[in-house]
């Protein structure tokens, strides 16, 4: 299919003696991606949420680390702090009110109102507004959503990027050497992947402690393992092609022909490959963080957010479903643009569901 | 197919024994050890205790003395749980875990498999884009968002089912749904979304048109052909599911607070309890080892094109 399109490319015509428009590879699969409208919603959703978190320092929000004492555990609301926190705990009082069948307030109760209406109406803190409510320490949940999301989607894209390069690298030596590279290679990945790697993953961010670099390391030391499998079939597949007997008789060198000719040509797969595991990076950052491995507060990341929200989530549920909807939409977005790049990309794919 | 057999257990010996040394380099590399989080202990007691425990020997010595013990099914005391000894502790945790490991696995199989054959059989009916649509949620939504969820709408809300703990006295098999519900739904989906594919693909296989041809009844050719062919890709992953359902046991009991093995292991990793930890990685790892080595031998009786050399 791919040696077809290139003599096609170099005639400039088909079979039937027509001129015709060269279409590469990438404007075919893109054409084919713009047909699939949910891939498509997928790829705006990812590109907003990349936008988005890359833009965080410089949107008008609060600081993902402040916390207003008065203001914690506030629900979802568009108007300012002070009437909701007002609100919230007037009800509060309504309810012990109920519950201790009495029929006004007490002089306790009343003052402390009275004191709460004079604050809201000098404290310029008062104002904020905490569209999605905040946490149990005050602090803004849209702010610590986004700034969750950006350490997940960032280690999400730099372990795929790492991941992606250690597999190419590997995956295409051990094609192209073959013999006893190829079989020491493709036994080490063989070993490391029957490891029960999220187990010494564990004890590994337990022993070693908690930090960005840890967790990374820890994660992206197996993550190579799938694409370094693709990568070495495909090259194998490629390696006694024509394009390649034809780099090699002109003198290439093995690293030319591997870097210049044989990966350029598998890229397709190793794209599909490595958008699926950016969510995958992202769901294993979230698991450690949610067992309190991962990062560490005043940070905050998807995971540890739904933790933190889960314990929380009987009286506030807001705690546990906002993070838990962002997170769970940019899966559903990074899976949806994944499976569409495969149809676009590798159209007679057998994986294709 | 035999030595096949025979060749893939003994295999199992290196793959074990390169988990027990990398857990144990972790372990005892790492800067800090059981006893240093603790107060300040007086030189020559900690001398006394590192003596005790035989920490003050040279690490290979450390490290054959643990294999030595092992092998002779003494995993050793544990560090932090005073009294125990790590063979108590995991005694009373597994069959907890193996429980909840072992439905769940059932659930996802059973009903992913015979869903997603029903799916591919009415390819485009509701039923086909409902199984698929809740697949993708099921391999969307990570485990410690769906747990708490579900915990959330059933337990909390509707008040349904008790939010957590296990079989005793005061609750029967009903603890159950939950933790089960949450450990299955990801592997559920995937087995769904593979075997609607692959019963797809066989579905246009010429050995299917054959079978029609000779006037085989739809069910005979549902259930002696097309179902044999499209379990292959399903029993391939079952070993991602067995790894996938053990490291999800560690979250799901974390979340309703189930007295099983996952619970013990993060803090035992926190706690640096050495002998526990190892325990922990050890049984695991076993069952992951020996599971993957059954599906492959399965799927060799199941498909003869593989060869044995």
């Amino acid at each position: 299919m791919k040696a077809d399109k290139a003599e096609r490319v170099d005639a400039q015509v088909n079979e039937f003696d027509q001129a015709m428009k060269p279409v590469s590879l990438w404007a075919d699969a893109w054409r084919r991606l713009k047909k699939n409208k949910m891939a498509f919603a997928g790829l705006y959703i990812v590109t907003f949420y990349i936008v988005v978190s890359m833009l965080a320092p410089i949107l008008p929000i609060y600081s993902y680390e402040d916390q207003v004492i008065a203001h914690t555990n506030l629900p979802p609301s568009l108007r300012p702090a002070g009437e909701v926190m007002i609100e919230t705990r007037v009800a509060y009082m309504r309810k012990v009110l109920k519950a201790e069948a009495r029929s006004s307030f007490n002089e306790k109760e009343e003052a402390e109102i009275a004191a709460m209406k004079a604050d809201v109406a000098v404290n310029p803190d008062h104002k904020r507004v905490y569209v999605l409510g905040t946490d149990n320490l005050g602090r803004d949940m849209l702010s610590r959503t986004l700034y969750g999301g950006r350490i997940s989607i960032m280690i999400g894209l730099v372990g795929t990027i790492t991941a992606t390069l250690v597999g190419i690298l590997l995956g295409s030596i051990a094609g192209y050497a073959g013999g006893r590279v190829d079989n020491f290679i493709m036994r080490f990945v063989d070993i490391l992947y029957g490891l029960p790697y999220m187990l010494i993953v564990i004890i590994m961010m337990a022993v070693f402690g908690k930090n960005i670099l840890n967790l990374f390391v820890a994660i992206a030391l197996v993550s190579w393992l799938t694409l370094a499998r693709v990568v070495r079939g495909q090259v194998i597949s490629l390696k006694n092609a024509e394009f390649v007997e034809a780099a090699r008789s002109m003198g290439a060198s093995p690293a030319r022909i591997v870097f210049r000719h044989l990966t350029p040509n598998t890229l397709g797969v190793i794209v599909v490959f490595a958008t699926l595991l950016v969510p995958d990076f992202i769901m294993s950052e979230s698991f450690l963080s949610f067992l309190g491995l991962g990062v560490s507060a005043p940070l905050a990341s998807w995971g540890s957010l739904v933790s933190e929200g889960a314990n929380t989530m009987e009286l506030y549920p807001w705690q546990l479903l906002v993070p838990a909807i962002a997170m769970t939409l940019f899966l559903f977005a990074m899976n949806f643009l994944g499976d569409g790049l495969r149809d676009a990309l590798d159209p007679q794919s057998k994986n294709r569901l | 197919m035999t030595r096949y057999i025979v060749r893939r257990f003994l295999s199992l010996i290196p793959t074990m024994f390169l988990i027990i040394v990398f857990a144990f380099a972790i372990e005892h590399l790492a800067p800090g050890g059981p006893f240093s989080s603790e107060k300040k202990l007086p030189p020559e007691i900690l001398a006394n205790v590192l003596a005790k425990y035989h920490l003050d020997e040279s690490l290979p010595k450390q490290f054959l003395r643990y294999m030595g013990d092992m092998l002779r099914g003494d995993l050793g005391p544990s560090f932090r749980y005073k009294d125990f000894t790590v063979n108590q502790l995991i005694g009373q945790a597994l069959p907890a875990s193996m429980l909840l490991g072992g439905l769940a696995l059932i659930v996802a199989v059973v009903l992913g498999l015979g869903v997603g054959v029903i799916a591919a059989l009415k390819q485009n009916s509701w039923i086909d884009y409902a199984t698929m649509s809740l697949a993708v949620i099921g391999i969307s939504v990570p485990l410690f968002v769906i747990g708490p969820v579900i915990k959330l709408v059933l337990a909390l809300q509707l008040k349904w089912l008790p939010t957590s703990g296990w079989i005793d006295g005061r609750n029967g098999w009903i603890v159950l749904i939950m933790p089960v519900i949450t450990l299955s739904f990801p592997y559920f989906a995937s087995i769904a979304r593979l075997s609607r594919a692959s019963v797809l693909e066989v579905l246009r296989a010429d050995y299917i048109r054959t079978a029609r041809a000779k006037g085989l009844t739809e069910a005979t050719v549902v259930f002696k052909h097309v179902l044999k062919g499209a379990l292959l890709p399903v029993i391939s992953y079952l070993g991602p599911a067995f790894a996938g359902i053990i490291t999800g046991t560690v979250v799901v009991e974390t979340i309703f607070t189930i007295p099983g093995m996952g619970r013990f292991y993060i803090q035992a990793a926190t706690n640096r309890d050495y002998t526990l930890i190892m325990g922990d990685v050890i049984v695991f790892s076993l069952i992951l080892v020996v599971m993957n080595f059954v599906v492959d031998v399965v799927y060799g009786f199941l498909d003869p094109r593989i060869s044995y050399k």
